[in-house]
């Protein structure tokens, strides 16, 4: 319709993205003036400090540790664990074990935490591979680092260095392949999961009230369908994204100064993992939940049209716990975690458990981001046939069967 | 349903135009809404847009907005089709109302404002100013869904007129309005077309029409049906009298009269005698029949309401 130059289309650029950029910032705006947005961020805010600090707090005031000694100077032994408790804030009982044998049999059942034996080695049941994530955190260590330097004290004049002195941790079974990291990758999928679907039935309710409330008319006749729907999801998206970026700040702040061990486990790879699939995953949905938004006519009806949208996601969801306390995902849920509308929640769970290489993140990332594009223009379709449709709620299968000239 | 519009008098064909819908056409499902709508509307004046429900009234004003798609036909603004720059000059109030429900009514004017190419400030400012204008002072902070029934009619038009539009497009504004929000109503399309706005509004209150339009289009299935300015519709193509004879409550005198000169359409009560002329004739002729006859109480051109031109073409109740 306008003259084709390449300027003007540069100015017709320009003024597309304007237009679209006012409608971002009503969304922000809007949202951040309300009070429901104070409340959730600070409750969502309480709930992260809350999940970072309370296993720390309770870490720190652990249930007396239950050592055992097995040969030695029984008193030198009681005192070197004693400090051992002292140094890591652990309340330590100290019991004395006839043989190795019996000690690792304590430590099998429960009844022993830890067992010192003699000058040569600290047992635990299971070692943790970053080394304070373990049953009684610090304590093996600690015990191991005195027993080491009383035993050198012994010999070493005054003023010696006393550096690998320490003495070898044993664990009985295999080390659980870094249980932080587990827990770190299940933060990352709380977080998708709450700002996808939080922010998305946002999206889905705001169109609802628009549509419903007949506003689109008078914002349509000077602006496109697709203007309002990237102009909303853009707008929310960027206050999904501020406030995951101040849950994740809290998390690593908060961690670091409370000493969490979920924080030690928060290796790079699984916060980046998480971020990407946070930002996919919502640029996935977004425009999925405007669509199941743009369908009805009364804003009560939103709940009903955006359940089969959330579905893939609750499924995802809800067998992600089963791959973070067993130990490795089963082969269903590997498929998840490549299929885009699953893989926002699966990917980030599967990368962060250790059960795929860095490679097959990218993979199903590049995946779901094709799965984006696809997604963005059928809801984009689907926007603009149903958002100016009244009546009664428009049916998917009507919208999608119409030609193009509708 | 009269097959040729009827138009008043070649006036219109002379006229500047501003806005044209032409050939507009489009159906829902079975239904056609548009069924090759014609018609224009000149520059600086208030154009009503009548019809009975159902009529294609709405259905042609969010085209001219883009918001439906058509079939065939084009919308043209100043002589060439409308496009989206032209759009943005335009101001609209739907029929089903709509704003933001829980908005500050000073925000949410600054955002169509906007989103009509206006700078912040700018928008800011008018906002400022058409709520004052509309009685509404001090209540800039309100939220809309806080307003009355009224009130939230006063901001919704102040959101179409916010950006000073070129043409104002205003579906069903009387309506649900007190006398007072008629009065400011009627003064603002006034105004406005006297600054040189083109004014289309869709009406049921023809009695409102009649008083504030200079011209009308009235559309019945989709189809322009009858078109012109109010006086030329009212005074219909053949001209009438209106002759009242003292003593002769039947209006017998006027039966004698030559059909050549005029036909009886009907007899009031009180005994005036509703006469179309015949093409050429001489009014003074009827007169010295009704001389005759007896002394004459009143003799006057009859005029008709628009809402018996509207019931003549649609044949339907207004």
């Amino acid at each position: 319709m306008t003259a084709a130059g390449p300027g003007s289309r540069r100015s017709a650029n320009r003024r597309w993205l304007r237009l679209t950029a006012i409608v971002a910032e009503r969304e922000i705006r809007q949202r951040v003036r309300s009070r429901a947005f104070a409340v959730s961020t600070i409750v969502l805010l309480l709930v992260v400090a809350a999940g970072v600090t309370i296993p720390a707090i309770v870490a720190h005031n652990a249930k007396p540790q239950r050592v055992g000694i097995v040969g030695g100077q029984a008193a030198a032994m009681t005192e070197i664990v004693t400090e051992a408790g002292h140094l890591t804030g652990t309340a330590v009982t100290v019991v004395r074990e006839p043989s190795v044998a019996a000690a690792g049999a304590a430590l099998r059942s429960g009844r022993l935490d830890v067992v010192l034996v003699d000058d040569r080695e600290v047992v635990v049941k299971q070692v943790s591979v970053t080394g304070s994530g373990g049953s009684g955190g610090g304590l093996p260590a600690a015990i191991a680092d005195v027993a080491g330097l009383s035993r050198l004290l012994g010999q070493l004049p005054p003023g010696a260095s006393a550096r690998g002195v320490t003495l070898p941790v044993r664990g009985l079974t295999p080390p659980a392949a870094g249980l932080s990291r587990r827990l770190t990758g299940l933060f990352t999928v709380v977080l998708v999961w709450i700002l996808i679907s939080a922010y998305g039935s946002q999206i889905a309710m705001g169109v609802g009230e628009e549509k419903a409330n007949r506003i689109v008319e008078v914002i349509l006749a000077s602006v496109r369908p697709i203007q309002l729907l990237v102009g909303k999801v853009a707008g929310i998206g960027i206050l999904a994204l501020a406030q995951a970026a101040l849950m994740v700040a809290t998390f690593l702040g908060l961690g670091a100064a409370v000493g969490s061990s979920l924080v030690h486990g928060a290796a790079p790879g699984i916060v980046i993992t998480g971020a990407v699939f946070l930002v996919l995953g919502y640029a996935f949905y977004c425009t999925a939940f405007a669509a199941a938004g743009s369908l009805v006519s009364r804003q009560s009806d939103v709940g009903t049209v955006i359940l089969p949208v959330q579905i893939p996601l609750i499924i995802a969801y809800a067998l992600s716990y089963t791959v973070i306390y067993a130990n490795g995902a089963n082969a269903f849920y590997h498929v998840l975690g490549f299929l885009p509308p699953t893989a926002p929640v699966a990917m980030p769970v599967l990368y962060a458990a250790g059960d795929v290489p860095a490679w097959q993140a990218a993979v199903s990332a590049a995946l779901v981001a094709v799965g984006t594009v696809w997604m963005a223009r059928t809801a984009a379709t689907i926007y603009g046939r149903s958002i100016l449709r009244t009546g009664s709620r428009v049916r998917l299968r009507q919208v999608l069967a119409r030609d193009a000239g509708g | 349903m009269t097959a040729t519009p009827a138009t008043a008098g070649p006036e219109v064909a002379s006229r500047e135009v501003s806005l044209e819908l032409i050939g507009l056409t489009r159906r829902f499902g079975s239904v056609v809404a548009l069924d090759g709508l014609t018609f224009s509307v000149p520059p600086g004046e208030v154009f009503g847009f009548l019809g009975p429900n159902g009529a294609g009234k709405t259905t042609a004003m969010r085209a001219i907005f883009g918001v439906v798609a058509l079939e065939a036909g084009q919308v043209r603004w100043r002589g060439r089709p409308v496009t989206e720059e032209d759009r943005h000059r335009f101001g609209y109030m739907p029929e089903e109302r709509g704003l933001y429900p829980s908005m500050q009514i000073l925000d949410q004017l600054e955002y169509l404002g906007r989103l009509h190419d206006m700078t912040a400030p700018a928008a800011r400012a008018a906002a400022r100013g058409w709520i004052g204008r509309l009685g509404l002072a001090g209540r800039e902070s309100a939220k809309l869904e806080a307003l009355s029934h009224g009130n939230q009619q006063r901001v919704q038009l102040a959101a179409a007129l916010m950006h000073d539009p070129e043409l104002l497009v205003l579906d069903e504004p009387f309506a649900g309005l007190d006398p007072g929000g008629v009065d400011d109503m009627t003064a603002i399309l006034a105004e406005r077309a006297r600054a040189g706005v083109t004014v289309l509004f869709s009406s049921h209150q023809l009695d409102l029409v009649e008083h504030v339009c200079e011209a009308v289009a009235i559309i019945h299935r989709g189809r322009v049906v009858a078109q012109g300015a109010v006086a030329g519709l009212e005074r219909g193509a053949r001209s009438r009298l209106a002759v009242r004879v003292a003593g002769d409550p039947a209006g017998g005198w006027a039966r004698r009269l030559d059909p050549r000169v005029a036909t009886v359409e009907r007899v009031d009560a009180d005994g005036t005698v509703l006469l179309v002329l015949a093409p050429d004739a001489d009014s003074q002729r009827v007169l010295d029949a009704a001389r005759a006859a007896g002394a004459v109480e009143h003799f006057s051109f009859a005029t008709r309401r628009l809402s018996e031109v509207f019931r003549e073409v649609t044949g339907e109740d207004a």
